[in-house]
């Protein structure tokens, strides 16, 4: 049991490149892979590292959120101490604009009452818009074992870079020497935007911050303090999607097809746990075919899917074809109708003998409870 | 705070027919259609009726259940006063305390339970019937007739009446006559088990039934025909729609299949009547390349490369490429390797079938057929022959028949 570390995820954001999938909610509560909601997987991180104590940051658009989480007690957070706060801005006075947060350090200053009450001595802050099986447990003896102030995680530099992502130069002993934000051509790691640090050390920031009228956590304390902090770095190697657009994320979601990918992502040791559902089993009708695809529980298929990705419920009807789509929860494709490269939302009605095709570099989104 | 009605479970029975499937586990925890265990039938018909107080009265092997109806949150039963309740046997001071001799037995031990409730009436049902009932159609019946027990019955066939307990009933399906297993039967309502009792009345038949040493204190032996003796009002209450037994090999695999005919029998994807269940969070399933799945179930957490015709899958089953899985039950993490052949068979949880291995055959031009079962955790080596009705309950080399 791991009792010294307690975990903050950002879920406050809605990203407004993921266009129809944060209509209706924020980013970390965008359904992926089948089953999950992208907070699943840094909840379940967290959970695994054996820390039994969560704050949610929101702000505005979490109803969804809300609703999936419930008590937490699907990732054992329901706790008569401590386990799971979801944490809306109630103690924050906002200076400029009301809509959202600012930035990460806005948000702690929005919750700093919360941040006072922390019972453990180290705080590890992360996003929720990352589907990562990242083992924090190891993170945490790193930092340890670094004497570092702040450790920030990060992944090498890949051939294809994510839009929006800071990177960091390493020097030799891990330190981070820079940090680039936003950088038009990447270069050194990958900022995986999770940190551990003390809660005396994030305190201290946010008072510093907030005295400032500073926002943004990369900018006023990882490059701003790089040379007066010892920031270190955790490289991880191992399979990481960050959501931020529509088409990285039908690349992404495309990626779990990929047995390796799943072996990395979900693994028997480091479960990714989700709220669950009473479904029955998916039943295969006489004709169907299902081939190279991901299939949650309780769909119905009578017709052909291939290369796709379809969430409980689902149902593609005799005679209906589907290729290279991401069908979410209650999606029907009636009879006859066609659907290539395409992204359906909850309860989306393709009906009858209908035709809709995208392309798997500019996939075609449809907005939750359309009726095509 | 009083209950109207309380349900006791009869979740005990050693289900020794299904004995490969049951050496581990009690027969209500046996896995059913994909997602379920069959004692999530009679649970969620409770909930579904809005009956919130059911006790499980369990005594053979009650670990695996044990841990499976835990709290009873997925059933919604996890409530602060009534929800559900594991009754096993126990020790009472000054007594030297038993295990449950049979049925009523098992009522009269937990009498105290029931008691903490003081409920008017008291529902008693069997942990392994696959159906769905509203309990409380039931009781407005047994209201109605303003009967001391309601037992549930089924039409059945007359041919096939001598297999099942046949109440005979007057004009009005007041029961006149119980007889178990008649050699001629003179009515076709066969008893599903289901029993609503008023309270006061099966209380007094309890205590009565206890004190008799030569009782073998059965409900369908003992407790029926006393209160038919005594003349007290027993009323049947005819049940349509989809209810099986599955105490046996070939009735469990028989109502497996029925689950992937939708539209008839029970409809699982109903919403209407959901049949809730304790299921472990898994991936979606995967269909590989070369996959072929037709009229088959398959559940979260599989892996299919091959080939699944007229079949079951619960969770995280692989069936690997070249394989062939025909009318069979796989149950949760059983492993068919490359190029075997499963066919009409129970493989059960985590059983391996190794490569090139034929187990279990169509039901064509072999005397003596029946349904193969592998039981949990056995290995069938690579090329291993399994016939027909065979049970296998140890791990076959290579190359090995039975």
């Amino acid at each position: 049991m791991m009792n010294t570390l307690h975990g903050i995820i950002f879920s406050y954001l809605s990203n407004p490149d993921l266009r129809e999938l944060t209509q209706h909610r924020n980013t970390c509560s965008v359904p992926y892979g089948g089953r999950f909601r992208l907070i699943d997987f840094m909840l379940s991180n967290m959970v695994n590292a054996g820390v039994a104590d969560v704050g949610l940051i929101a702000h505005t658009n979490y109803q969804s959120l809300l609703d999936h989480i419930g008590s937490g007690k699907e990732w054992d957070l329901s706790r008569n101490r401590g386990g799971l706060r979801i944490l809306p801005p109630f103690g924050y006075v906002n200076k400029i604009r009301s809509d959202n947060y600012r930035g990460r350090m806005d948000a702690l200053a929005g919750v700093y009452s919360y941040l006072q009450n922390i019972k453990q001595k180290y705080v590890v802050l992360a996003g929720g818009d990352v589907a990562v099986n990242l083992d924090l447990r190891e993170m945490y003896h790193a930092h340890k074992a670094s004497g570092a102030d702040i450790t920030v995680a990060c992944t090498p530099l890949s051939d294809n870079p994510t839009p929006n992502s800071d990177y960091f130069l390493l020097d030799d002993d891990g330190r981070v020497s820079d940090v680039l934000l936003q950088p038009a051509v990447p270069q050194g790691y990958e900022s995986l935007e999770v940190c551990l640090l003390s809660k005396e050390l994030l305190l201290a920031l946010v008072d510093h911050c907030t005295a400032h009228n500073i926002p943004s956590f990369s900018q006023g304390v990882l490059l701003s303090m790089r040379h007066k902090l010892n920031i270190h770095a955790y490289t991880f190697g191992g399979y990481v999607a960050r959501i931020r657009t529509v088409s990285n994320y039908f690349t992404h979601s495309m990626d779990l097809l990929d047995p390796q990918v799943r072996g990395q992502l979900f693994t028997a040791d480091r479960p990714i746990r989700t709220k669950e559902q009473s479904n029955p089993s998916t039943y295969y009708g006489p004709h169907s075919k299902s081939v190279n695809s991901l299939t949650a529980d309780g769909c119905i298929i009578e017709g052909e899917v291939d290369n796709s990705i379809l969430f409980r419920g689902v149902r593609v009807e005799q005679g209906a074809k589907v290729s290279n789509c991401i069908l979410m929860q209650g999606t029907v494709v009636e009879s006859n109708a066609m659907l290539k490269c395409a992204i359906a939302d909850k309860n989306v009605v393709v009906s009858s003998g209908r035709m809709l095709m995208g392309h798997i570099t500019y996939p075609l989104a449809i907005a939750k409870n359309e009726i095509v | 705070m009083k209950k109207e009605i309380v349900a006791m479970l009869l979740a005990g029975g050693q289900g020794s027919r299904l004995h490969a499937l049951t050496s581990r586990v009690a027969k209500p925890a046996v896995p059913f259609g994909g997602k379920y265990r069959i004692i999530d039938f009679p649970l969620s018909n409770c909930v579904n009726s809005g009956i919130d107080t059911v006790g499980v009265l369990t005594q053979y092997q009650p670990l695996e259940l044990n841990d499976y109806i835990g709290n009873g949150q997925p059933w919604d039963l996890d409530r602060s006063y009534g929800g559900v309740h594991i009754l096993p046997p126990y020790l009472q001071e000054g007594e030297k305390g038993t295990w449950y001799k049979g049925t009523a037995n098992a009522i009269y031990q937990n009498m105290s339970f029931i008691e903490r409730y003081d409920p008017e009436y008291v529902l008693i049902l069997s942990g392994d019937h696959v159906y769905k009932m509203d309990y409380v159609k039931m009781l407005k019946h047994h209201k109605a007739r303003q009967a001391d027990c309601t037992i549930a019955v089924l039409e059945v066939p007359l041919d096939e009446a001598s297999r099942f307990g046949i109440m005979n009933v007057d004009e009005d399906d007041k029961v006149y006559e119980f007889e178990e297993k008649p050699k001629m039967p003179k009515s076709n309502l066969a008893s599903m088990g289901i029993y609503i009792f008023t309270w006061s009345k099966l209380r007094k038949y309890l205590m009565a039934d206890e004190a008799n040493e030569h009782s073998k204190n059965d409900f369908g032996k003992n407790i029926i025909p006393a209160m038919l003796d005594a003349g007290e009002r027993l009323s049947a209450y005819r049940f349509q729609g989809y209810w099986k037994d599955v105490g046996t090999i070939e009735s469990l695999w028989d109502a497996n299949m029925d689950m992937l005919s939708i539209e008839s029998n029970v409809n699982l994807y109903a919403q209407d009547w959901p049949i809730f269940s304790r299921t472990p969070t898994t991936p979606p399933h995967f269909t590989g390349p070369n996959a072929s799945i037709n009229h088959s179930m398959i559940t979260g957490g599989c892996e299919v490369y091959g080939s699944v015709e007229n079949s079951i899958l619960f969770h995280s089953v692989t069936i690997e490429e070249g394989a062939d899985v025909r009318y069979s039950i796989l149950m949760p993490g059983a492993v068919v390797k490359a190029g075997a052949v499963v066919e009409y068979s129970i493989v059960a949880q985590s059983a391996v079938i190794g490569p090139g291995a034929q187990v279990g055959a169509p039901p064509v031009g072999q005397e003596n057929w029946g349904i193969t079962v592998v039981a949990q955790g056995v290995h069938v080596g690579a090329d291993a022959v399994v016939t027909p009705r065979s049970m296998v309950t140890r791990n076959m080399k290579g190359g090995a028949a039975v």
